[in-house]
């Protein structure tokens, strides 16, 4: 489904990843790992078409990346569900409008969202949080409403960088167990870490970005 | 198909006004700035619309004069003259009638006329004419004709007036234009600073749209219409604020003193203030246009 194929990525000639390659199949959960500065957040903004490799190429499903028009980044971008550390929502829309952001960026208004929403809000465990503004919650739940929003398209991949970075342990664990329970459900995942204990939680297959 | 479309402009209106909500403080920054400039724009409008009305006045004013030749046939000449299209009046007066003007005019020496035979005097015909039709093409027109006529000894009309008004009228014009263009520029670059101001604040925003997959038009049709609605509320509060000016200067009885003068003082008709209008719109258009232009550059893979 996804093919690093020897990738580099430099900035002012520094290479911050050489020779980068490895394969991800449908439905799989993965963790990149490596120290911080390793190249874990740009590994994922390759894939989102964010960051550009120095060399290489970098296919996702049937599209080498290298070959994607500007005009149809957004509609990659709609296919992969990112989730990041520091959750990025909007502060002045709910919980609710942050989340049918995802939808309504494609086109889809009205009773869908909805019954989207709220169905992806109840799996979260925050459908009564739904009139609440983003900074009015804590951190978990904001990351919780981050999830909420980057599945809400029915995206093939789920990207997260380092979700639980801002977390304490149990929230780490609740966050963990509602990625793995989404990716149960068919979706891939590919979530960029350092923290050993999450990748222990996690127990899935693990690329060390400085060794592959 | 269209009611996707529909739901998309809904949408746009409503992140529109919610954008404009969540930074009202930054929205009334930019509505003030573009209010003072439309205000200049249109303040700076209405002052050139009463020079060129006032000399337009001037122009209109114009008479000619017919002198006749001693013995001609004076309702021939009369006659003639009234079949010309743009005529009002005329009047004629006779040799009698020329030296009681010229006493009229001389009443302090009016002793040195006495015993002065009339017909020493030029019988004429002053002619005025209607002043939509009046103009520098018009009068010399006029002028050849009744020149070449029989019985037509001189016309004369106040040429020069005529093309110091005309000079003057056309100097005014590229001035004028000269500023609106300016002043054009000065409006797409005073909202495209008081733009780019709301936009600097939501490139958070930005970026978490385009990383959600959002394309360039769901994010920039919003900025165009809160940029839009802007544009014309400052518009109306421009106008609004000159009218209320206009109308004290009115009220302190500056018109009776200017109309001493003759300068009768008018306010802008509505095709002026449609077009200001107009510019206003496509300045807020541009404005929008170049500061957010930056922010929706894409790279190539």
């Amino acid at each position: 489904m996804i093919e690093f194929n020897h990738v580099y990525k430099s900035y002012d000639k520094n290479y911050i990843l050489r020779d980068l390659n490895f394969n991800v199949n449908k439905g799989e959960f993965i963790f990149i790992t490596g120290p911080s500065g390793a190249g874990k957040t740009t590994t994922l903004k390759m894939l989102i078409a964010l960051e550009k490799p120095t060399h290489g190429t970098i296919k996702f499903i049937d599209t080498e990346l290298q070959n994607l028009k500007p005009k149809d980044i957004p509609f990659l971008r709609r296919k992969i569900g990112f989730v990041f550390q520091d959750f990025k929502l909007l502060s002045n829309r709910t919980v609710f409008q942050n989340v049918a952001l995802g939808l309504e960026v494609s086109g889809i208004f009205g009773d869908v969202i909805v019954k989207n929403v709220t169905e992806i809000l109840k799996a979260v465990e925050l459908f009564v949080k739904k009139d609440e503004y983003p900074l009015s919650l804590s951190g978990g739940e904001q990351q919780r409403v981050a999830i909420a929003r980057a599945l809400i398209q029915n995206p093939q991949v789920l990207l997260a960088d380092e979700p639980t970075g801002n977390l304490d342990e149990d929230t780490s664990r609740i966050i963990i167990d509602l990625i793995k329970s989404f990716n149960n459900k068919g979706t891939t995942v590919i979530l960029a870490t350092h923290d050993k204990n999450l990748i222990r939680m996690g127990r899935a297959r693990t690329i060390d970005i400085t060794k592959s | 198909m269209i009611s996707q479309r529909v739901n998309y402009i809904i949408n746009y209106f409503k992140v529109a006004l919610l954008n404009i909500k969540s930074n009202i403080t930054g929205n009334l920054f930019a509505f003030a700035i573009m209010s003072f400039s439309y205000f200049i724009m249109l303040f700076f409008l209405l002052c050139y619309v009463n020079i060129y009305n006032y000399m337009r006045l001037f122009q209109k004013n114009n008479i000619m004069i017919v002198f006749l030749k001693n013995g001609a046939k004076k309702d021939n000449v009369i006659n003639y003259i009234k079949t010309i299209k743009g005529i009002k009046n005329i009047h004629y007066y006779s040799h009698k009638s020329s030296l009681k003007f010229l006493e009229g005019k001389v009443n302090h020496i009016r002793s040195i006329l006495k015993g002065v035979n009339p017909d020493f005097l030029p019988s004429f015909i002053k002619i005025r004419f209607k002043k939509d039709a009046i103009s520098k093409i018009f009068l010399s027109n006029i002028y050849l004709r009744i020149k070449t006529f029989k019985g037509v000894s001189i016309v004369y009309y106040n040429k020069l007036l005529e093309d110091k008004i005309v000079q003057f009228m056309f100097f005014t014009k590229v001035i004028g234009l000269i500023i609106f263009i300016f002043l054009f520029i000065l409006s797409i670059f005073i909202s495209y600073s008081a733009i780019k101001l709301v936009i600097l604040r939501k490139q958070t925003e930005i970026e978490i749209l385009k990383l959600i997959g959002a394309t360039n038009s769901y994010i920039r049709i919003p900025m165009f219409i809160e940029g839009e609605i802007g544009t014309i509320l400052s518009f109306f509060l421009s106008v609004l604020l000159l009218f209320l000016i206009f109308k004290t200067f009115i009220y302190y009885h500056f018109s009776d003193f200017l109309a001493y003068f003759h300068i009768n003082i008018i306010f802008l008709s509505g095709w002026q203030i449609f077009l200001i209008f107009i510019i206003a719109l496509v300045s807020g258009f541009l404005g929008t246009y170049l500061s957010s232009k930056k922010f929706f550059y894409e790279p190539a893979i």
